[in-house]
């Protein structure tokens, strides 16, 4: 049992990742705020029936994605893509098949860029990915959090992981941080 | 004893090596794979550089009216209950 009284001390230094994960999967900075906000009354309220010892970051995080998707129903104000309409076999490692470190200059990589590649995924590969890429999360806890399977939850990342490194691969070409792309075939010069 | 790992195995397997999500035996053969083959080592820096990247671009500064309004919520529940 944990005590209530210690709520905002315990689950405030969780802020910044709830926010930014609901920031991406919103899209939407003024929703985002509301699901973080919804989110941790949400848990104040029910901290009497949080296990003292476990994983508070993942219960938080159960409770925000119970969240996202109560909204997604309600509202429908945009088309759901919660899983990829044709399943188009990706390659593994496509970004890395066709570059080398060397090659690629990755840390001039922009938050704009980024932001907009994992925008792009389907919302379950999105959730997927953020979880374990940008949160840490293991393949049990994404599972507890999302409630599906953890093969699901393999096989979203797996997928997941692969689109974004597609698009990314595209943005990077487009934006000349590739010095050499492989694929251009031909060697014009 | 370990079985021996081929390249195609190690990257297939690279995701979950990195995650940790691995059996100590397996994660074990893999990693020595990684040790000893270039390409594989470079597969595994560039995809462990690449979430570096993306995890940090993700990041969103949290605007501090909103650590005031939900302390604000709290402490308005807080005065209901
Ligand atoms: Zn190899």
């Amino acid at each position: 049992m944990a005590d209530q009284a210690t709520f905002a001390d315990d689950a405030m230094q969780y802020l910044n990742q709830l926010f930014s994960v609901a920031q991406r999967l919103t899209g939407n900075r003024a929703e985002a705020e509301d699901l973080v906000q919804e989110t941790y009354l949400n848990g104040f309220r029910a901290y009497g029936s949080f296990q003292e010892g476990t994983n508070l970051r993942a219960w938080l995080f159960k409770i925000l994605q119970n969240n996202y998707k109560n909204a997604l129903r309600t509202k429908s104000r945009r088309p759901v893509k919660f899983e990829p309409r044709d399943d188009e076999e990706i390659e593994e490692h496509y970004f890395m098949n066709r570059t080398t470190p060397e090659d690629v200059a990755l840390d001039r990589m922009t938050d704009t860029m980024v932001k907009k590649a994992v925008d792009e995924l389907p919302e379950a590969f999105r959730e997927a990915v953020l979880l374990a890429d940008v949160e840490g999360f293991s393949y049990a806890e994404i599972a507890e959090i999302t409630e599906v399977p953890i093969g699901t939850v393999m096989s979203r990342i797996h997928r997941g992981r692969k689109s974004l490194q597609k698009t990314l691969y595209e943005y990077a070409v487009e934006q000349g941080l590739i010095a050499t792309p492989a694929n251009l075939g031909g060697g014009t010069l | 004893m370990t079985q021996p790992i081929d390249c195609g195995t190690a990257l297939h397997e690279l995701y979950e090596f990195l995650d940790g999500e691995l059996t100590e035996e397996k994660r074990s053969a893999i990693e020595e794979h990684l040790d000893h083959c270039a390409p594989c080592d470079g597969a595994r820096k560039f995809e462990g550089e690449l979430r570096i990247v993306i995890a940090d671009r993700c990041q969103e500064e949290v605007p501090d009216e909103l650590v005031d309004r939900i302390k604000a919520a709290i402490l308005l529940a807080k005065e209901q209950a």
